[in-house]
């Protein structure tokens, strides 16, 4: 687990509620990116929509995303969204004034909140990584100036979730898989030789098997590697030992890979997912009873009528 | 098959030292030099239109002074002692004359005022000037008759061997390699046309079956075609001038060889072409012709009364005479009145034609590209020059020259009045019925691509010069004649009839001359004489042909000794690092260039390992037998063919990114409208880049932008059913971050309009207070950077209300005088556009004239079209969150999803390569190449080595995926077939064709609704609709559709008379006009266009009449 990067076992329940904990975590957890550019000087290569949509791709720190509003149902600002409490504001001025090329960067937005920034991918954990190491410390380019070029802008920054557009969503990635069960038929297995073995193991694309050093036996070393490629099972069966493995994926167990964009941290993530799945099954267990019930539940009533 | 070659593979050869270091991993096993950076080097030097620019410069630097030179005298009528005479022509320097002062342009500025690009014809003259007897020379130099549109990057424009950083300067794209003209503001190219070679014998049977032996000759001073054809056994001339055919004999006497044996010996002795001769010999005798006298005589007869002859009784003797001289076999020179070249011809042409008779083979073929010739601007330009000279020296009208060129090179119809020619669009299509000229001939291999050639009308008709073919232009032929002479030829002369035929000797053929006999013909492997001349054996026809003219297409070969490449490891090795040119090797004689003739007697290797010692040559590279689009497909080897056809028509409506300078262009490529992407990829699968830079080239050559779109992650699978019938569904997710968007430029102009009362229109300060008038800025025009909506002013103009009149002050207008005439901004509703520039200058007329370039940015939607590089193309069918999305638990999700049927019956296996090579070099990090017929060379990835590398990073080596539904998250039964493909966006999207209406505007005559999209027309019910609504039987559905929704009109009708009425309003009742009562006048409801048909039928004295009957 790291910030960006999460992996977890899902047990005991069903391909259900799996995918609806991934289908949350790509099209609704919100998050909080540029949406709004008002563009006062733009005398770069790229033009204004180009800019604009470059910027609104930017992962900005959405902490606080869970708690903001809508712009759309936003009170204090009868929704022309330009409020504190739905909007964040950034102004980005760059000009170039020498001879080489300026890289205008996500690092030269600058933010009415502080707790809404461009994401920092400068690992300072990374040891390998010198501190001057101008490619991420930096940030991500959005357009590179030549001498004499402009670029002035003012941005709105509001709070969307995935369903709206992919810049909203928080998930680079999330993807599971069955987890699979692997048996090795033992007895089977010890009627080949060495070679057998090797080949047999080589004939996975991932490595799954490896052989033990010590008993010359095939071992599983990495089940997850597994990818239902049943490269294994037609290797068996060419080698004339059917049923030397089987491997059935297991119904009620699940891995789960996330990647996050940066946006939110994966864990966190995760738990927002849930929230908003809790949530959503409120709704619907309230709208059993009451039609009224969308209306209480702002929001989410969008995303039941939306969705 | 591979012949390994034992010793002669020397160790030299062995390559342990791979010239490019990304390499396949699976490169065959490497015992030939790899030639395939000669191609990039080859195109460094050559460029893709180098022919284009030869032969205009051949045509600027020598053809305009020959024509010039060979009608250079006007000679008054009057008095024949005054003339005028050209002594000198040239070009200048692009200019243009603004206000008598001269002014330098660059081809940009033009783009940009949309004004030609042209330089000024200076000549020096001669002239007899006086009046009342006193005649003086006078000489004056420079003088300007006219103005020559000018090729871009020719010798005389401003572009030529500027480097990067200069063209820069001028605005112009450093990729732009040139050939095309700028014309009006909008770039032209002057398309290749392909002919008959001229001044060549050509055997062919014509409609009746006869044999006939033809010749096009072409001089600078006159063109003609000879026929010679055989009808019932009988030798005949076929001459325009004369009013029969002619029997051959005659027209042999007439130029003096009055014995029939002389002419039986320069044909042959063989007793069977004596045979074939003797019928043509006795209907001489038979016509009682036997000297030159009485043929002459005979043929005199025969001569077509010209309709203005007025010439003297004494000029008409020799009209015979000289008819042979001039126009029969023109190419062949007569001097001091010798025949003897003319009879030797005429004898050879005989000798053929039996040859032919006696065995088929000897026939020409209309369709062999070595027999072809192909025309390029200079040529044709030089055809409209000369016509236009002809003219002015008859009426000496100034702009003529300046204006016919400019309209022939704008519109593409290219008059030329003396040769009663017309070609309409220079992309004439020939209406021959046959297939003989559509067909692939064997002979284009290398030259002409085998893809690239549209479908339908024009299929193989036009086609598509191969990425190495160069088209000749003319060489001077003088040196080579006697470099001839040096190397042994016998002159023509000398030789008796007898002696032309001996069996060891072999005619030496110059440019279709015949320049006499040599006895032991060899093979040349000069480097003295130019690279593209071409001397080709022919031993059935025991001849050497010498070519050294124009419009032949050759391509270049290295060459071999005894099978032995003379290229080597370190001349390539040289070549990399930019120590030796293409031009070295072709001087070192390492390469050289072959005609299709001259490929006739070589024995060319594909691969240097096939080579036996028998190979004279050996292939540059297998994949340059295809042009630069096809050469764009991956694997097209593995593709079913008619599919890179398709793929060469849609790669030319791909978007892409045309050159460095697209920002600054006012007025785009000549499509209105330019396409260009957002975001674009290198494809991951690349054809082996034959320099990526070149690729702009192709497209501004064809006036497309031939750009190439994104890799996509493929899934093959059925999703939705929204996928049947090739259409594709997309990932809304990946549209958001940007795929496949793209900008569409739209161009408006409109000038500010002077009248002839001097009253002008004028732009105002807008008001501001009506929305519509939202993006105007003070000057009363729409700022760059505004967003424009349907609806919107972006010109406040206003017009005078007076046009016409005296002239006034343009001042003095009150502002009552002027009618607001605002430009309205006609854009798809809904969608908001940017004015992306806004342009002012002035145009010929000196109007303020007024551009505005305004910039809509698309995403895809439903119903845009995309293609893959293998003729795969379909719509978007619907666009699908990502969620729902199937993924694979690595995380992948594709991009788009493709139907499977797309697969079986196009047989596009190169596809699935790309696919697999594409998955394969995302994992590894590496390109993978795809050149055609690459495989045996190492510029394709085989399909094993991209398995291996796919397994090696845990792919399953078929490349199909284990993948999971999103909208269930359970596993899909099935491997999916998944990776990266490249896809392209074509042209075609819905937003330009999408259209519907309700009512809307009508056509004034017939008041029915107005058609096509532009006009905002209605959908035509037409006939077939017609009838199925009349066979279903749905009569009050036809009614409305027909009438009610179209021109329903309101009649009155005589019951009397049975002729429409009108309704009087005052009177407040219908009246009959023919009757002069309204007692019988019924109203009916008719069409408007049946009343109309009536009131036409009566002003041409028809009177129909209606019968009205109680309904």
């Amino acid at each position: 687990m790291k910030d960006d990067y999460l992996k977890f076992e899902l047990r005991e329940t069903d391909a259900s509620v799996a995918n609806a904990l991934r289908r949350v975590m790509i099209a609704e957890v919100p998050t909080i990116a540029i949406d709004l550019v008002e563009i006062e000087v733009n005398s770069s290569v790229l033009n204004d929509e180009f800019i604009a949509h470059r910027l609104g791709l930017i992962p900005l720190t959405s902490e606080r995303a869970m708690e903001m509003r809508f712009s759309r149902d936003c009170d204090a600002c009868d929704g022309d969204g330009q409020c504190e409490y739905c909007s964040v504001e950034f102004h980005l001025r760059a000009k170039c004034v020498t001879d080489q090329t300026l890289d205008v960067t996500s690092k030269d937005l600058y933010s009415s909140d502080h707790a809404v920034i461009p994401v920092d991918f400068s690992d300072p954990s990374d040891p390998n990584e010198p501190s001057d190491n101008t490619e991420t410390q930096r940030g991500v380019i959005i357009v590179k100036l030549r001498r004499g070029q402009e670029l002035r802008l003012r941005a709105i920054a509001r709070k969307g979730i995935g369903k709206d557009h992919a810049k909203w969503s928080p998930a680079a990635t999330v993807t599971f898989m069955y987890e699979p069960e692997i048996h090795i038929n033992e007895d089977l297995m010890e009627t080949l030789t060495l070679e057998e073995k090797l080949s047999w193991i080589e004939s996975s694309p991932t490595r799954v098997f490896d052989i033990d050093k010590v008993t010359q036996q095939v071992v599983v070393v990495d089940p997850e590697a597994y990818t239902y490629d049943d490269e294994v099972i037609k290797k068996a069966e060419a080698m004339g030992k059917r049923g030397l493995i089987d491997i059935r994926a297991k119904e009620d167990s699940f891995i789960f890979t996330v990647e996050s964009t940066g946006a939110v941290k994966a864990s966190q993530l995760f738990l927002n997912a849930i929230e908003i799945l809790k949530q959503k099954l409120d709704a619907v267990r309230l709208s059993d009873d009451t039609v009224e019930a969308d209306d209480q539940f702002g929001e989410l009533g969008v995303h039941m009528r939306g969705g | 098959m591979v012949v390994v070659q034992g010793d002669s593979m020397s160790e030299e050869n062995v390559v342990d030292h791979l010239i490019d270091k990304q390499k396949p991993a699976a490169a065959p096993v490497k015992s030939a030099v790899d030639k395939f950076q000669l191609l990039p080097e080859f195109l460094k030097v050559r460029g893709l239109v180098k022919q284009h620019l030869d032969s205009f410069n051949y045509f600027i630097n020598t053809g305009i002074k020959k024509i010039v030179r060979a009608n250079d005298r006007i000679v008054s009528t009057v008095d024949p002692s005054l003339y005028l005479r050209f002594t000198d022509v040239r070009i200048g320097k692009p200019s243009m004359v603004v206000d008598a002062i001269s002014e330098q342009i660059t081809p940009h500025m033009c783009r940009l005022s949309d004004t030609t690009y042209a330089a000024p014809i200076l000549v020096n003259i001669e002239y007899i000037s006086g009046s009342h007897g006193r005649k003086e020379k006078m000489i004056k130099n420079d003088v300007v008759i006219g103005r020559m549109p000018i090729m871009l990057r020719s010798c005389c424009c401003v572009l030529y061997g500027k480097n990067e950083a200069e063209l820069a300067r001028l605005g112009e794209c450093p990729l732009d390699p040139g050939g095309y003209f700028v014309v009006k503001g909008t770039e032209k190219v002057i398309l290749i046309q392909e002919q008959l070679s001229k001044n060549r014998i050509i055997i062919d049977n014509d409609k009746k079956g006869n044999i006939n032996a033809s010749v096009t000759s072409s001089t600078e001073a006159t063109k003609s075609k000879t026929v010679i054809l055989m009808e019932k056994e009988k030798m005949y001339l076929c001459l325009n001038q004369f009013a029969k055919k002619i029997p051959i004999m005659v027209v042999m006497k007439a130029m003096g060889m009055e014995s029939d044996q002389e002419v039986v010996q320069m044909v042959g002795r063989d007793p069977r072409y004596s045979a074939l001769l003797l019928p043509s010999i006795e209907e001489c005798a038979n016509h009682g012709v036997y000297t030159q006298q009485q043929a002459l005589e005979y043929l005199e007869a025969m001569v077509k009364r010209s309709t203005y002859s007025s010439s003297s009784a004494e000029k008409q003797e020799n009209r015979a005479l000289a008819i042979l001289r001039d126009v029969f076999i023109a190419n062949v020179p007569v001097r001091k009145n010798n025949f003897r070249p003319k009879c030797i011809y005429v004898a050879v042409m005989l000798r053929r034609m039996m040859e032919a008779i006696l065995n088929k083979d000897a026939m020409d073929d209309k369709d062999y590209v070595g027999n072809k010739r192909l025309e390029l601007s200079g040529q044709l330009i030089s055809l409209l020059f000369e016509d236009f000279r002809f003219d002015f020296s008859q009426y000496i009208v100034r702009d003529s020259i300046t204006n016919g060129l400019e309209r022939a090179l704008s519109t593409g119809n290219w008059d030329v009045k003396r040769f009663r020619m017309n070609r309409k669009g220079v992309t004439q299509v020939l209406a021959r019925k046959v297939s003989g000229p559509r067909a692939l001939q064997p002979s284009q291999w290398g030259m002409l691509c085998p893809c690239d050639t549209p479908e339908g009308e024009a299929c193989g008709l036009v086609k598509n010069l191969a990425l190495m073919t160069h088209v000749t232009t003319d060489e001077e032929e003088s040196p080579l004649i006697s470099l001839c002479k040096c190397l042994g030829v016998e002159d023509l002369e000398l030789l008796s009839g007898e002696e032309l035929h001996t069996p060891n000797s072999f005619l030496v053929i110059f440019n279709g001359l015949i320049l006499g006999k040599h006895r032991r013909p060899q093979l040349r492997r000069a480097g003295k004489i130019g690279e593209f001349v071409s001397v080709f054996v022919n031993e059935k026809q025991r001849a050497v042909y010498i070519a050294s003219d124009g419009g032949r297409v050759c391509r270049p070969l290295v060459i071999a000794d005894k099978g032995v490449s003379r290229i080597k490891e370190h001349h390539m090795r040289e070549l990399m690092d930019g120590a030796r040119t293409f031009d070295d090797f072709l001087h070192e004689g390492l390469i050289e260039y072959l005609d299709v003739n001259e490929e006739n007697n070589a024995l060319i290797a594909l691969y240097e390992w096939e080579a036996t010692p028998e190979t004279t040559h050996i292939e540059i590279e297998p994949f340059t037998i295809l042009g630069v689009v096809a050469g764009l497909i991956p694997y097209p080897h593995h593709n079913q063919s008619p599919r890179n056809t398709y793929q060469c028509a849609m790669g030319k409506q791909a978007m892409g990114n045309i050159a460095y300078n697209q920002a600054s262009f006012m007025s785009l490529v000549s499509i209105i409208r330019n396409v260009l992407f957002l975001t674009s990829d290198l494809p991951v699968i690349a054809v082996r880049p034959y320099g990526l830079a070149t690729l702009p080239f192709a497209s501004r050559l064809d006036m497309i932008s031939l750009g190439l779109v994104r890799n996509a992650t493929v899934a093959v699978m059925s999703y939705s059913g929204y996928d049947i019938e090739d259409a594709i569904v997309m990932n809304k997710a990946s549209l958001d971050r940007g795929f496949g968007r793209c900008i569409v430029l739209k161009k408006y102009t409109c000038t500010n309009q002077k009248y002839e009362n001097g009253a002008s229109d004028r732009i105002l300060r807008p008001q501001k207070n009506e929305e519509r008038e939202r993006v105007l800025d003070d000057d009363g025009l729409a700022a760059p950077g505004e967003i424009i909506r349907h609806g919107d002013i972006y010109i406040n103009k206003e017009s005078p209300i007076e046009t016409r009149g005296p002239l006034k002050s343009a001042a003095a207008l009150a502002d009552v005088k002027y009618r607001p005439c605002a430009q309205i901004f006609k854009g798809t509703e809904g969608e908001s556009c940017v004015v992306d520039r806004v342009a002012l200058c002035s145009d010929k007329n000196n109007n303020l004239c007024i551009k505005y370039k305004i910039r809509h940015t698309r995403r895809p939607e439903v119903g845009d079209k995309f293609s893959s590089r293998h003729g795969q193309k379909g719509v978007c069918g619907t666009i699908i969150q990502q969620e729902d999305f199937p993924f694979s638990e690595r995380g992948i999700c594709p991009d788009l999803i493709m139907n499977p049927h797309g697969f079986p019956s196009r047989m596009t296996v190169g596809k699935m390569i790309e696919l697999l090579g594409g998955k394969a070099g995302v994992s590894c990090g590496r390109f993978h190449y795809g050149s055609a017929f690459g495989e045996p060379s190492g510029h394709a990835d085989r399909v094993e080595a991209i398995s291996e590398t796919l397994v090696k990073h845990g792919f399953s080596y078929n490349g199909k995926d284990f993948i999971y539904s999103g909208i269930t998250g359970c596993p899909l039964q099935a491997y999916i077939f998944m990776g990266p493909i490249y896809y392209q966006k074509l042209k075609h999207m819905v937003l330009d064709k999408m259209h519907a209406r309700g009512s809307g505007p009508r056509v004034m005559l017939t008041r029915q609704p107005t058609d096509g999209r532009a006009r905002n027309g209605g959908l035509r019910v037409g006939e077939m609709e017609k009838d199925c609504l009349v066979a279903y039987g749905t009569s009050m559905l036809l009614y409305e559709r027909l009438m009610v929704s179209s021109d329903q009109f309101e009649a009155q009708v005589c019951r009397a008379c049975g002729l429409l009425g009108y309704y009087n309003q005052k009177l407040k009742a219908a009246m009959c006009t023919t009757c002069k009562n309204g007692d019988k006048v019924s109203t009916m409801k008719l069409p408007y266009a049946c009343k109309l048909l009536i009131q036409e039928l009566q002003s041409m004295n028809i009177v129909p009449r209606l019968k009205l009957a109680e309904a």
